[in-house]
């Protein structure tokens, strides 16, 4: 059951993922890319780990979907086919994806495959108290990130007199 | 496949309880605001016109699908399924009574919240694809009405969490044994601000900004007809369940009542939330889109802000 789940929603999002690239009109990609981000959450789900997956669901498909749509209406010629898909970097781009695929191929060949293990859902309790002990660090620069994106969002939005 | 049987079968349940409630709740509607207006409402079909949701059902699904000239059709056909998927969704976690969950998931009250906030998506899908400007306004309105007011629904939610220490909703209503949250004072305001925040998160008056029939016609559903109109509609009321029932369990002990059974129990504090907000929407007038977005960047979310720290500084005292 949680193995046919997995192997369908994973075929759902690799299918979603190239689709959201590979179609011209933008906000068609921004609706496959949130179909994407939506079967990564289920496969959070299915890996006993419904946290993370609903997290997935909260921030990307409720909060940064969302932003992509406002920025996407105000681009102009969103359906426009004539607009290149590429742009001078994709020489670059080639490259950097291509490595980081060799990095992902050796991960995958080396790692043993055999039946899924259980993995038991960690208590939130305890992922809570090892954000603020074990990786208080992290978790408050990461905070100090987000302030700073704020700031900065503040100071280019803020109207010049 | 084992459990497969059961898992249909739990989704077949689910989606019959959200299509009578759906039709149930719009008959009630229009009694209710019937009554308010000194009126009759719907008389001629059953009685006292209760089959007038089957009949209107009946109709829709007969009706001709009308695609617009210039609609972008592939986010014109997804839009209905990204509208009621989320609503389906969330009845996972929605504790009718102490056994009667779909699933207890530790994460449930998040994964209502996330799991709803897909319906923006949806909404403006429908307000885009339709190539209609009335539709677009819509859809643009309730998307920044929905995540403005999302702050302070999250926030309130995040002070019964506090106060019980887990995210279960069969656990916080286990928690309210002794009392429900609504009779402590500063719950009881949450409770205030969730209700607000949640008829804005529904599109519903004194918030119907999206849906504002004297000046957008219907919002973002105004060029979908038939099964598609049908399905935007029993969202909208589904998801008007899916807020009465979190606030009955938040806030009103859930299930746990005497005498009556759980379940009767449950529906009961969920449909007085609802006749609630349908008092409510046939009492009070329409307000402003910069008035709403003001009201809830510039009060709702500083009250409760400081309604959080007060709460934080009551537990640690």
């Amino acid at each position: 059951m949680v193995e046919f789940a997995i192997y369908s929603i994973g075929i759902g999002a690799c299918v979603f993922a190239i689709l959201s690239v590979a179609v011209r009109d933008i906000f068609h990609s921004a609706v496959w890319l949130s179909l994407t981000l939506l079967c990564v959450s289920g496969l959070y789900f299915s890996l006993n780990a419904p946290f993370l997956g609903v997290i997935q669901v909260l921030v990307y498909i409720g909060g940064i979907i969302t932003l992509f749509i406002f920025a996407i209406k105000l681009t102009a010629r969103i359906g426009d086919k004539t607009i290149a898909q590429t742009n001078n970097q994709v020489l670059i781009s080639l490259l950097a994806s291509v490595v980081f695929f060799v990095f992902l191929l050796s991960a995958i060949l080396r790692h043993p495959w055999g039946r899924l293990a259980t993995v038991k859902e960690l208590p939130l309790k305890e992922l809570g108290q090892s954000l603020l002990t074990n990786y208080m660090l992290p978790f408050e620069f990461l905070s100090l990130i987000l302030l700073a994106v704020m700031v900065g969002a503040i100071v280019i939005g803020k109207v010049k007199k | 496949m084992p459990g497969m049987g059961l898992l249909l079968l739990k989704g077949m349940a689910v989606l019959g309880f959200i299509s009578t409630s759906a039709m149930f709740l719009i008959w009630w509607e229009r009694k209710v605001s019937a009554l308010i207006q000194n009126r009759m409402g719907p008389m001629a079909t059953g009685w006292h016109g209760s089959l007038q949701s089957v009949a209107d059902s009946i109709k829709l699904l007969l009706k001709e699908n009308i695609v617009p000239a210039g609609a972008d059709k592939l986010i014109w056909w997804l839009a209905p399924f990204f509208v009621v998927f989320p609503s389906v969704s969330a009845f996972v976690t929605i504790p009718f009574s102490e056994k009667l969950v779909p699933r207890d998931l530790n994460v449930g009250i998040l994964f209502v919240t996330s799991i709803t906030s897909v319906c923006v998506l949806g909404i403006f899908m429908a307000g885009w694809g339709s190539n209609n400007k009335y539709s677009l306004l819509g859809g643009m309105r309730s998307a920044a009405q929905i995540i403005s007011y999302e702050v302070p629904l999250l926030l309130s939610i995040v002070l019964v969490v506090m106060q019980t220490g887990t995210l279960s909703m069969v656990e916080i209503v286990r928690a309210q044994a002794h009392g429900w949250f609504l009779l402590r004072p500063h719950l009881a305001l949450a409770f205030v601000i969730y209700l607000i925040s949640a008829t804005a998160e529904v599109n519903r008056v004194p918030f119907d900004i999206p849906e504002a029939e004297s000046e957008l016609g219907a919002g973002y559903h105004t060029e979908y007809s038939g099964m598609k109109f049908a399905m935007f509609f029993v969202a909208e009321y589904t998801n008007l369940f899916i807020i009465s029932a979190v606030a009955a369990t938040l806030f009103l002990g859930g299930w746990q009542g005497p005498l009556l059974p759980p379940v009767v129990w449950f529906l009961l504090k969920a449909y007085g939330i609802i006749f609630l907000l349908m008092w409510v929407r046939w009492t009070l007038p329409r307000v402003r889109m910069d008035q709403m977005m003001a009201f809830a960047w510039k009060v709702l979310t500083p009250v409760s802000l400081a309604n959080l720290l007060l709460s934080g500084w009551l537990m640690l005292r």
